[in-house]
Formats: structure tokens, C-alpha cells, sequence
């Protein structure tokens, strides 16, 4: 028969407030099995725990149930005394008292019932539970970091140097991100390219950093510690280790009219190009799509040019496979186009940008050459209007989160005009200002009170065409909804941020869970905000939610502790809590029938096809086998097994039926 | 007839198969034949009223050896051996599938996509049978149909007749077997057939093909076939699958598409 020590914890007064502590402790003690049960006012205290370690030598007892709070909290304390104790750690289980009662409910006899009725569960389960080993898992001491903006930059430099060697991967033809397109950033002004570019030569340079642009992650296998990439290289149709970066074959492309992605559409580059000056690396690719050979067969003007022959016409996208034992998710965010705007014209209107466009016009490395200009005349715009939140924050648009960045840019775009335009008026509409950060209430304060710039609190109904001019028609709720009517030069409208395109799809590669907006989703809101729920792949800036450079770089940061934190360690060591298929003694080997319905339902690939073979090595069956660093534990392939051929460890089909039946046999 | 016949006798004295299952006269019906060599192959038939399933003795390893057979299939047994195809359970080197089309020429087939094009042809309908007594069912309130079950299953005296007629029930060991726990009373009392059906039904779940082969088993009549039938019937559509046509997409429980039309699981 078994010997249960149970104990009650009254933690303080949070649980023998409303449940009769001593009532449980002695009901329970005359349970079958149960060689000892107590009550104690600190379980956890070091006088409260060192009972317990007594009492499994005393009684020698072969299971302890805790009755206390959530295990979230202290199952490791408790689990750790028994094992100090010499009982196996998985023989000890806690029933929350706490939280899943004494807070709970009123003072009363039911209370009291219902505590023991969760003890006597726990006590049904422990009398099945059987000893476990924790799983130990080597790593492999190098990271993935996808996506080469501010945020991958910064991991990938942390983590590099820590030490670790780093793959990063980019999807464009140099990394940059979104953070190469701006001007100035808020809230010192200072240039965006200024800070930014050093860091993407210091990338370039670093021993340790291992840099793929025009690549996108093909596939993802493994677990942490333990992962197989797989990269697609696209063909550049360029030799990087010949091309000298001279530039002549771009000069000489006569494809010239595709709209450049870097200006935001307002500029235009060639077929074969760099997608910036500054680019990194500094080297050309072809645009398949747009250039005349590709397309119609004949051109090969920039293969002539080439004065070293660095030209590859028929090269094809390549698949490399690199193993990592993390991954940094830094793929960023995009901005909703200004199509998607009927009432502001459905981008049909030139002179209605984005904010992102916008930033391309004051930037020096711009299609104006930091001069604000209208796109449709090139003329200057004497009157601007800014319109904050647009998309954001607006459930009928289906984004009714806030972009978090808007705020800010708006006020440092209209700074910016009224720094460039001396006559020039602008005037920005928004819903509320949200500038929580460091010296980010100053900083549009400036914009109101010293650059002048009209704040009107109010939404803009719609924006229309009339003789050269943007009719803005919008209302300010501060002066009782009076109606405002702008005759406006440009429009910048700051439109929401978005996942960025591909998201979806990536996070399905990964087995990363994501939210409704298609942004990956943090492990928890608030502690494991850089975590996700797939152990060993990690969040880094705008991916997560739209955030700004401080706290992308801040949580870039972050990325790189957990993964040096994860490197530091040789093996890891996991919970034994995983799914295991049952194995028997020949001529049945396991009543695993090998359907692998369990492999379509597992959302963590953690099914392999185990083949059992004879002496003779041939076939006798293929089972299903459980992949242990892979399986998280959460049960799914069970539900779906129907010969009950796998159970998860530590929650056994039978221990939780005993736990139900302990109730329903009251 | 005679072309299978002698197709079948060629196999098995060339040694490309060591074994035939198919069909040969019986008391009433057709009952199925196992020839291992060129003279029991002078048995074999082929017709209409050959509606066995024989796709449940495929899976059955002690019967079928370890050498390349063959088997003679009609659509409903076509559709079984897919099934068992898209859950891992046959091999395409060790299996040859023999049918007679509507023509009256064998036709022969060695892998899943083979047999999927020729079933692609032939729609699932409801025979007269299945036709009354599920018009009659789907007219029901959810009591009066609850009220029709239960009657019906307080016949089951737990024979397993159904199971074992089932070509898609291989396991080695069931689910009513299982005893740690025992998560399905082992004794015939009304509950306890409910718990053994509910639970057969739920197993079956985007895997029947609807061959009949349980209800046809049943030595008490209970139309336990209509159950699984009718949810594959229902579930088919919403899970983008054709009734009768076995994908290799996956589980309708368990897969899902990226392009699905319902929003909630993303």
C-alpha cells in the first residue's frame, strides 16, 4: 500500500482564513495510503519544508501531496525538498488550495469540502505517479537571427559578441530595415542613417556574424538547443566574390522606371541594383521580374559594362541548411498604404502620402534630396496637414490597436517642415497624443510651442481634389465640433503598422503562435515578453507590435541575453513532461498501430516514425516514436490516439482518471 | 470472369504475388476466397453482388505474409484501401489492386494516385436503405433521435461484430480493451453500448468510407453503419473533402488549410 504524506499549508492567513486547514489535514490523514498528514502556517519556510524532508525518512514515504498555492509558484521549492530528502521529485504534487479556493470562495463548510476534495485528488493521482528523470538535451552554440533591421542588427551584434557565432538572415538585397528609410528620429533629431550605417558595416565586418541577404528561412526543424535551417538564397544573378561594387552596370540598365522599394515608391531605380547608397553589402542584385533579359531574352547591357564578369545569368535560388540552437525573430512591421484609405482617396491623390514616404522626402539620401516637394508638381507645399491615427486605433478598420510610434513621427514630420519651410503652415489632426517616454512629452510640446505647429483634436472625415488642392474636412472636438475645412498642399496621413507581409506564413514554419493581427505572440505579457511559446525561438522589436528604436534595440537586447543565457549551458535540462508511445515485450513491440494521426495533430512536429526491426534487420513495424526535446507536453497526440498507445508522462490517462474517479466514486 | 481468372492464375504461378484475395460462390452470397496457387484461382468471381470488404483482411499481417499479394476490389473497397494508404498501413511495393470497370476490362493498380483517379470517377450516393432510414433520422428533433439510438444499441449484446468487419479498425489492441484505466464498461447495459458506439463513432471520425461492412455484420440489425456514414456525409463539405474520395491531407480533426474560409482558428 502506498505511504502519501500530505501537507497543508494555512499560507498565512490566505488559505486557513476560509478553509479549515485542520479540518483537510485530519480528513485526509484517514484516507487509505495516506501514512501522514499535517497542517502548517509557512509550508514553504525553511522549518515548513525541513517537515517534510522528516517525514519522508520517518514514515519512508513513497509520494508527498502539498496543499498550498498555485505550483506556478512553489512546486520547484517542494519538489526540490523531496528530492534533498531522497524521494524523487515527480512524486511530489501540490493541490492549489490557494487560488483555485481559499481566494476564491466565502468562508464556509462547502470550502472547506471543496480543499478536500482537491487533496484527495492529488492524493489519487500521487498513488500512480511514477519516479521521473529529467531530460537533458546538448545545444548547439550558434544563432539564427532573421530579418537585418535595427532589431536583427542589434541581436545579432550582442550575441556575436558574447562569442557565439550568428547567422543572420535578410530578405532584401542589404539590411537596414525600416529604420535606413528615415530622416531624423525622434526625440534628439539626430540622423537616422548617421547611427544606423556603422552599425551595418560593424555587422558586415564582425568575425562572428555569418550574413545572408536576399534570403528568406525555407523550413525549420528541430528543437532548442537543436535546430536545422534551412535557407533559400535567391539568385542575385550577380558574383559577390568578383563584383567590386563599382556601380557601372546600374548606371547603364535601361530599366529605369521601376518605383524604388526604399523610397516608398517615390523614387525609381533600375533592374540591377543597390537598393541604397549606403547599402551593406554594398553590391548589386538583379530583379528578375523587371529586367529586359529575364523578361523578353535579349538586353545583357549590364553583363558588357561588367568589367570583371561578375554577371550570372543562369545562377538559380540555392538551399543551405545551417544548424542553430536558437533563433531571433526580428522581422519587423510594414505600414498600411495610403489605398487603403477610400475616404482620404484611395491613394488615387499624389500629394496624399505615408508617413514612411514622408521620411523619404526629408531625408538628404531622398528622391528630393531632403527638400520637401509634391510628388505630383514638385512644388513646395506651403500648407501640410498631418492625420494621425489613421487605421489605428479603429475597429471598423480592423485594427484597433494603437501604432504606438505615430505620436512621435507625426510631431518630428511636422518639426521637420516647419525647419524646412520657414512660411510654410501645418497643421496635425489626432485623436489623442501619446507620448509616454523619455523626453517624449517635450519633444512635442517644442513642436506645439515653439515650431508652431497647429494641433486640432479631431478626426478628418474625408480629404478630396479641387484645383490643385487637398480639400482636408475634419472637426475639432476641443471647440465644441466645430467643422474645419483646410485647403491643404499635402496630406501625410500616419498610417497604422502592420505584421509585415509573410508573417503568417513564417510563424506556421516556426510553430510560433501569433495573434490576430498576424504580430508573433510573447510567451507572457509581461514576464517572457521576448520569449515565444516555442522553447528557444525568441522576439525581437516591431514583429511583436509596433514599438520605436529604443525599444526595439532594448528588446533586441533582451533576445540576445536569453540566447546567450542558453548558450552558457552545455547540455539543457528539461522537463520530464513529455509524451512517450508505449513499448512491450515482443511479438507486440507496442500497441502503437503507427496511423500517425498523432503526427498530423502534433503543433510541434514531435513524431517521428520509429522502424523496429528484426535480427535479421528486417522490417517488423513502424511505430510512432516521441522526438522529447521537441514535445512541449501538451497532450493533443493523446486525445487523438485511439488505441491509447501514448500518454504524457507525470499526467498519465490513469492518473488522471484516478484523479476524476476519486471524485465521482465520493 | 475468365480474364481475372486467368490474370490471377498468371500471378501466382509467375510468382509476381504469393497470394489472391478475392471472391467465390457461397451459401447465399459471395463469400471471400484466399488462392495461393494457379488452381484456386478457377474460383475467383467478380459481380455486383461481390460487396465484402475484403480491404480488412489486408492489414491483417499473419494472414498476408510478408510477400506481394494481390486483391480484387470493388469502388467500396477501393475507397478502404486508400484510407489505409493515407494512414501509413499498406505499402505500394507490397500491394496489387485488381478491379473490373464498368466495360468489363480488369483494370490494376499499384499506388494511391492510381486509385484515386479511378475513384474520382464514381460518386458516393446513398443506396435505398441508407436513403429511408437517414431521410427518416434527419427528420427527427435531437430527443426523438437520442430515443431512435438508444433503442436501437440496447440491442448490442457487445459481439464487436462491427469492429471486426471494419477494414479501418486495425488496432492491435482497441480501446475497449484498454483496462488501465478502463475507460469503457465491458458489460451490454444501455449505457455501456452507448459508451462503446459513441466512442466507435468518434474513432471513425473522417476516416469512414462508407462500405456498410459494419452495419452489414451486425447480427442484431442495428444500422450502425448510418452513424458513421451520415458524419462523413456532414463532415465532407466543411472540411473541403469529397464524401468517398480518401486525401492525403491529414485528419479533418487535426489538419488544417491556410487558406481555410473559417476565420476562429487563426
Amino acid at each position: 500500500m502506498s505511504k502519501i504524506g500530505v501537507f497543508i499549508c494555512h499560507c498565512g492567513e490566505n488559505i486557513s482564513a476560509t478553509v479549515d486547514v485542520e479540518r483537510v489535514a485530519r480528513e485526509i490523514g484517514g484516507m487509505e495510503g495516506v501514512a501522514h498528514a499535517i497542517d502548517y502556517k509557512y509550508m514553504c519556510s525553511d522549518p515548513g519544508q525541513t517537515f517534510i524532508k522528516e517525514a519522508v525518512k520517518k514514515y519512508g514515504l513513497d509520494g508527498v501531496v502539498v496543499g498550498a498555492c498555485s505550483p506556478r509558484m512553489h512546486e520547484p521549492t517542494f519538489r526540490r525538498a523531496c528530492a534533498e530528502a531522497g524521494l524523487n521529485p515527480y512524486l511530489c504534487e501540490m493541490a492549489n488550495l490557494r487560488e483555485h479556493c481559499s481566494w476564491v470562495h466565502e468562508k464556509s463548510e462547502e470550502t472547506t469540502e471543496k480543499a478536500i476534495d482537491l487533496v484527495k485528488m492529488m492524493v489519487e493521482k500521487v498513488k500512480k505517479n511514477k519516479p521521473l528523470d529529467s531530460i537533458k538535451v546538448p545545444v548547439t552554440k550558434r544563432a539564427l537571427v532573421i530579418g537585418g533591421g535595427i532589431a536583427g542588427i542589434q541581436a545579432s551584434l550582442d550575441i556575436a559578441n558574447t562569442g557565439h557565432k550568428v547567422i543572420l538572415v535578410e530578405r532584401d538585397p542589404s539590411i537596414g530595415g525600416h529604420m535606413s528609410q528615415l530622416s531624423e528620429t525622434f526625440p534628439t533629431l539626430d540622423c537616422s542613417q548617421c547611427i544606423l550605417t556603422p552599425r551595418m558595416v560593424e555587422v558586415a565586418q564582425h568575425p562572428n556574424i555569418k550574413l545572408y541577404t536576399y534570403a528568406e528561412l525555407e523550413s525549420l526543424e528541430g528543437f532548442i538547443g537543436n535546430f536545422k535551417a534551412k535557407i533559400r538564397l535567391k539568385a542575385k544573378s550577380v558574383n559577390y566574390s568578383t563584383c567590386t561594387g563599382c556601380g557601372a552596370c546600374i548606371q547603364k540598365c535601361p530599366v529605369k522606371k521601376i518605383p524604388s522599394e526604399f523610397n516608398a515608391g517615390l523614387g525609381t531605380r533600375t533592374a540591377i541594383y543597390v537598393p541604397f547608397p549606403q547599402a551593406v553589402p554594398n553590391k548589386p542584385v538583379i530583379d528578375r521580374v523587371n529586367c529586359n533579359y529575364y523578361k523578353r531574352g535579349a538586353c545583357k547591357i549590364c553583363e558588357k559594362t561588367c568589367q570583371v564578369g561578375s554577371i550570372e545569368w543562369d545562377k538559380e535560388d540555392e538551399i543551405i541548411t545551417e544548424e542553430v540552437g536558437a533563433v531571433v525573430l526580428a522581422t519587423g512591421f510594414d505600414v498600411k498604404g495610403t489605398d487603403f484609405f477610400p475616404e482620404y482617396g484611395y491613394g488615387q491623390y499624389k500629394d496624399v502620402l505615408t508617413g514612411l514616404q514622408f521620411e523619404r522626402l526629408a531625408s538628404a539620401s531622398g528622391p528630393t534630396f531632403g527638400e520637401i516637394r509634391r510628388p505630383s508638381d514638385g512644388a513646395i507645399p506651403k500648407k501640410i496637414v498631418f492625420i494621425a491615427c489613421a487605421g489605428s486605433r479603429d475597429p471598423a478598420k480592423g485594427i484597433p490597436y494603437c501604432s504606438k510610434i505615430c505620436c512621435m513621427y507625426t510631431a518630428k514630420h511636422a518639426m521637420l517642415y516647419q525647419h524646412k519651410v520657414h512660411d510654410g503652415e501645418s497643421t496635425v489632426f489626432y485623436m489623442d497624443i501619446r507620448a509616454g517616454g523619455k523626453n517624449y512629452e517635450e519633444f512635442v510640446r517644442r513642436a506645439i510651442e515653439e515650431d508652431t505647429v497647429n494641433y486640432v483634436r479631431g478626426r478628418v472625415a474625408r480629404v478630396y481634389e479641387k484645383n490643385g488642392k487637398l480639400i482636408v474636412k475634419g472637426v475639432d472636438t476641443l471647440l465644441g465640433g466645430e467643422q474645419v475645412e483646410i485647403e491643404a498642399d499635402m496630406v501625410v496621413l500616419a498610417t497604422a503598422g502592420v505584421a509585415n507581409c509573410g508573417s503568417e506564413q513564417l510563424a506556421q514554419k516556426l510553430h510560433v503562435s501569433y495573434d490576430p493581427y498576424h504580430f508573433f505572440a510573447e510567451a507572457h505579457p509581461k514576464l517572457k515578453p521576448v520569449e515565444t511559446n516555442t522553447a528557444g525561438i525568441f522576439l525581437a522589436g516591431a514583429c511583436q507590435a509596433p514599438k520605436d528604436i529604443p525599444e526595439t534595440v532594448g528588446m533586441a537586447s533582451g533576445a540576445a541575453v536569453k540566447v546567450a543565457a542558453l548558450f552558457s549551458n552545455d547540455e539543457l535540462v528539461r522537463e520530464p513532461v513529455v509524451a512517450v508511445v508505449n513499448r512491450l515485450a515482443p511479438p507486440l513491440y507496442s500497441t502503437c498501430v503507427g496511423c500517425f494521426m498523432c503526427e498530423t495533430a502534433c503543433p510541434y512536429n514531435a513524431i517521428e516514425h520509429e522502424e523496429i526491426k528484426g535480427r535479421d534487420g528486417s522490417l517488423i513495424r513502424t511505430i510512432a516514436r516521441v522526438n522529447q526535446g521537441l514535445c512541449q507536453g501538451c497532450g493533443t497526440c493523446v486525445a487523438f490516439c485511439r488505441s491509447k498507445s501514448i500518454d504524457i508522462q507525470g499526467y498519465t490517462n490513469e492518473q488522471v482518471y484516478a484523479e476524476v474517479m476519486s471524485l465521482l466514486n465520493d | 470472369m475468365k480474364k481475372l481468372r486467368d490474370r490471377a492464375a498468371e500471378l501466382l504461378s509467375q510468382g509476381v504475388v504469393s497470394l489472391v484475395i478475392g471472391y467465390e460462390e457461397g451459401t447465399k452470397r459471395p463469400r471471400p476466397l484466399f488462392c495461393r496457387n494457379s488452381e484456386g484461382a478457377e474460383k475467383l468471381i467478380f459481380d455486383s453482388h461481390c460487396f465484402h470488404n475484403l480491404a480488412v483482411y489486408i492489414t491483417k499481417k499473419e494472414l498476408v505474409g510478408k510477400e506481394r499479394f494481390a486483391v480484387t476490389a470493388p469502388i467500396s473497397t477501393l475507397r478502404s484501401i486508400m484510407q489505409l494508404y493515407v494512414e501509413n498501413q499498406l505499402s505500394e511495393e507490397k500491394l496489387l489492386v485488381i478491379t473490373v470497370d464498368l466495360s468489363g476490362e480488369l483494370r490494376e493498380f499499384t499506388t494511391f494516385d492510381e486509385i484515386a483517379a479511378y475513384v474520382a470517377q464514381f460518386e458516393l450516393k446513398r443506396g435505398e436503405r441508407e436513403q429511408e432510414i437517414l431521410s427518416k433520422i434527419e427528420g427527427m428533433t435531437r430527443e426523438e433521435r437520442w430515443k431512435f439510438w438508444m433503442e436501437e444499441m440496447s440491442h448490442c449484446f457487445k459481439c464487436y461484430a462491427c469492429r471486426s468487419a471494419c477494414p479501418l479498425c486495425y488496432c492491435s489492441k482497441c480501446v475497449v480493451e484498454v483496462n488501465r484505466p478502463q475507460w469503457i464498461n465491458p458489460w451490454p447495459a444501455p449505457l455501456a453500448n452507448m459508451e462503446w458506439h459513441i466512442n466507435r463513432a468518434m474513432h471513425m471520425v473522417g476516416r469512414c468510407t462508407a462500405c456498410g461492412a459494419c452495419g452489414d455484420a451486425c447480427p442484431v440489425g442495428i444500422p450502425v453503419d448510418l452513424i458513421t456514414r451520415k458524419m462523413m456525409e456532414d463532415l465532407a463539405p466543411e472540411f473541403g473533402y469529397v464524401p468517398g474520395q480518401p486525401a492525403k491531407q491529414g485528419n479533418a480533426l487535426s489538419s488544417w488549410k491556410l487558406d481555410d474560409r473559417e476565420q476562429f482558428i487563426r
